[in-house]
């Protein structure tokens, strides 16, 4: 049996005969041994897909499967309706744009406060503000949308 | 000797001070909010009692429930770490006023110095060069425009009751006046329920450097030498080290801010454990910044070179002892390097990442001290500082501190949260660093100049692809086993919103 896997988006083939290289040491750790080096590699699943890490750096890992043939395609950035979401729970200190108003990019939007830290959201292109979702005051959860541009 | 101590904080250093009571046979009383039922102060703790909500106004800064808990565990004295409490002379005089001991210095002089602007005040009759700047807290717009003139930018704003960078902002000209003071003091009446902001020259590229001070109730006061702090982000530290490099390159300097810290401390009446902060400049002067009347988070350092532990020293001078050494008997020996693991993302901005730790493997072996807060399942509050651990080494001299430093850092993993690993792992690697070219902008310019890293050797994707191809074959077409490990701290959070 041969498995197709990207790492990164690069194609990896794995031969099923190779997996005896692979040891799980802890859930979600493995110790796995190519041509004598030793690599700890650790997974993940998360929303976007399964995350890898391994000697201080991550990688996306797709495993080919046609079932997982369903990912969105996201807008790209400089085009189309953006929505600025809280990265993470908060409190909204201050709005710092109206509806309406054309923004540059880099330009602050709003400035949320977590874990006793003040963050300023910024514009990360320029555009007109369409709707403005965020409160000053309120409480926000991570993923809510705070500003709309256009 | 105190039988037993009420603990007035969290996370690390809550950990940190039970377990020098447990050093002295002294039994510790943990406090906790509702988010810290399950966290590993109060599972190392002999007695824990929970203070209120997670929002530390409505628990860890409650100074009657403190003081109720302590009265009902029959606790001597409270130790209230760094951060909430520690600097805050209306708990100090609470305390004593209730018949517990207040594990710091007396209230009066938290007073005298806990005002930037008084301590500066304080600092010039003791003969210590002070960093121009306005004596008062700026008035109004008006005045703080006047005196940034005078002093001609760029300035530094800062709060008053101020600390750990909070409330303070770069002014590089007048435009930018007006939102910095807003900014500046609203995160300062936020952080210390004292909106005053006050005015500094800029001095530029220096470096950060502080005196360990400690002082009995009999007159007895000591310095244990330097720490060099120059390495920060968000005008927090986050490298630390004992010698400071400038200093070992220029001996004589440590006598001379020793002795400024010494005559500042003597001027406020001062006792138990203390930081004088300095900036030095670039061409070898040195000007007082401001006093900390606590426990300082990169305490450590001091700890390594000297021998001594300043917790328990602490303890003693708070239970009445005199000082078990005097100034002759301070001696320096090898160099200690402490980074602060924090949960956040240098990637973003350093923006904080709470969320539940789902791996930890955790470094020791030779020279390697880990000051921890956090395990392997330990869900990271949003509340509270994002400082997960702090990560020492020793060595005989520099170079040797940092070797085992990073592979200290090369053993330590965290997933579940994004934290400043790599960016330590990079730093410690810089040329510049390893030279001791350190000033407060270190980080902004070595981010700047910071090279991508070099595409992983094939060998690493093929050991990737390999576990993951395990993973799958293990567990099937959907990889289950893995979502049972909750790693996406977004689905954590979501489930611990259903749960609240």
């Amino acid at each position: 049996m041969k498995w197709q896997i990207l790492v990164d988006g690069r194609p990896v083939e794995i031969d099923g005969g190779r997996l005896e290289a692979v040891v799980q040491v802890e859930p979600g750790v493995y110790s796995v041994i190519v041509d004598g080096v030793s690599h700890e590699v650790r997974l993940q699943a998360s929303p976007e897909g399964l995350q890898a890490e391994s000697e201080g750096r991550r990688f996306s890992v797709e495993v080919a499967n046609p079932r997982d043939a369903r990912r969105g395609s996201k807008a790209g950035p400089g085009s189309g309706r953006q929505n600025i979401a809280a990265p993470m729970p908060g409190k909204v200190i201050r709005v710092l744009v109206q509806k309406g108003e054309i923004v540059e990019a880099g330009q602050g939007l709003v400035v949320v406060e977590a874990m006793k830290m003040q963050n300023e959201l910024k514009a990360s292109r320029p555009g007109r503000i369409l709707e403005v979702r965020a409160q000053a005051g309120s409480t926000v959860a991570a993923g809510d949308t705070l500003v709309v541009l256009e | 000797m105190f039988g037993k101590v009420l603990v007035a904080n969290r996370g690390e250093i809550a950990v940190r001070i039970i377990r020098a009571l447990r050093e002295m046979n002294i039994r510790s009383v943990a406090v906790y909010s509702d988010a810290d039922r399950a966290a590993l102060h109060v599972r190392l703790a002999d007695e824990a009692e929970h203070i209120g909500p997670a929002p530390a106004p409505e628990s860890y800064l409650r100074i009657d429930k403190i003081l109720e808990v302590a009265k009902r565990h029959r606790a001597d004295a409270i130790h209230p770490g760094y951060g909430f409490l520690s600097e805050n002379a209306e708990f100090a005089a609470a305390c004593e006023a209730s018949g517990v001991v207040f594990v710091g210095p007396p209230a009066d002089a938290i007073r005298r110095l806990g005002s930037k602007t008084a301590a500066r005040t304080l600092a010039k009759q003791a003969g210590v060069p002070v960093v121009p700047g306005s004596e008062e807290a700026a008035a109004d717009l008006d005045q703080a425009r006047r005196v940034a003139r005078q002093l001609g930018y760029p300035v530094l704003l800062k709060a008053s009751a101020g600390g750990g960078g909070k409330g303070m902002r770069r002014v590089a000209s007048e435009d930018q006046l007006e939102s910095a003071i807003r900014d500046a003091s609203s995160e300062a009446a936020r952080a210390f329920h004292n909106s005053e902001v006050y005015l500094e020259k800029l001095i530029e590229s220096p470096r950060h450097i502080e005196i360990q001070i400690a002082g009995d109730r009999f007159g007895n006061l000591v310095h244990l030498g330097e720490r060099e702090c120059s390495v920060q982000r968000r005008h927090q530290k986050i490298i630390e080290e004992c010698p400071s490099p400038w200093v070992a390159r220029n001996p004589e300097i440590r006598a001379a801010m020793g002795d400024a810290a010494l005559r500042i401390a003597r001027a406020a009446g001062y006792h138990n454990l203390g930081t004088v902060e300095f900036l030095a400049d670039q061409h070898g002067n040195f000007y007082f910044l401001e006093v900390n009347t606590r426990l300082q988070v990169e305490h450590p350092v001091t700890e390594l070179v000297t021998g001594h532990d300043l917790v328990q020293l602490q303890l003693r001078i708070a239970a009445d002892e005199a000082l078990p050494f005097q100034q002759e008997d301070v001696t320096w020996n090898g160099w200690a390097m402490e980074c602060r693991v924090c949960a956040e993302d240098p990637e973003n901005n350093f923006f904080p990442s709470p969320g539940k730790i789902v791996q930890l493997r955790e470094p020791g072996g030779p020279g390697v001290r880990l000051d921890s807060g956090v395990y392997p399942g330990w869900t990271v509050p949003l509340e509270y500082d994002p400082l997960l651990a702090k990560l020492v080494a020793w060595g005989p001299d520099r170079n040797a501190a940092i070797q085992r430093l990073r592979r200290a850092l090369a053993e330590y993993t965290v997933s579940g949260v994004e934290t400043n690993l790599n960016l330590f792992r990079d730093i410690l690697a810089d040329q510049q660093f390893q030279q001791g070219n350190l000033y407060t902008e270190f980080v902004a310019d070595f981010l700047a100049r910071r090279k991508p890293r070099p595409e992983p050797e094939p060998d690493l994707a093929t050991a990737v692809a390999l576990a993951a191809a395990s993973a799958q074959a293990v567990n099937g077409n959907q990889a289950p086993g893995l979502e049972r490990l909750e790693s996406s701290r977004w689905l954590a959070e979501g489930r611990g919103q259903l749960l609240r």
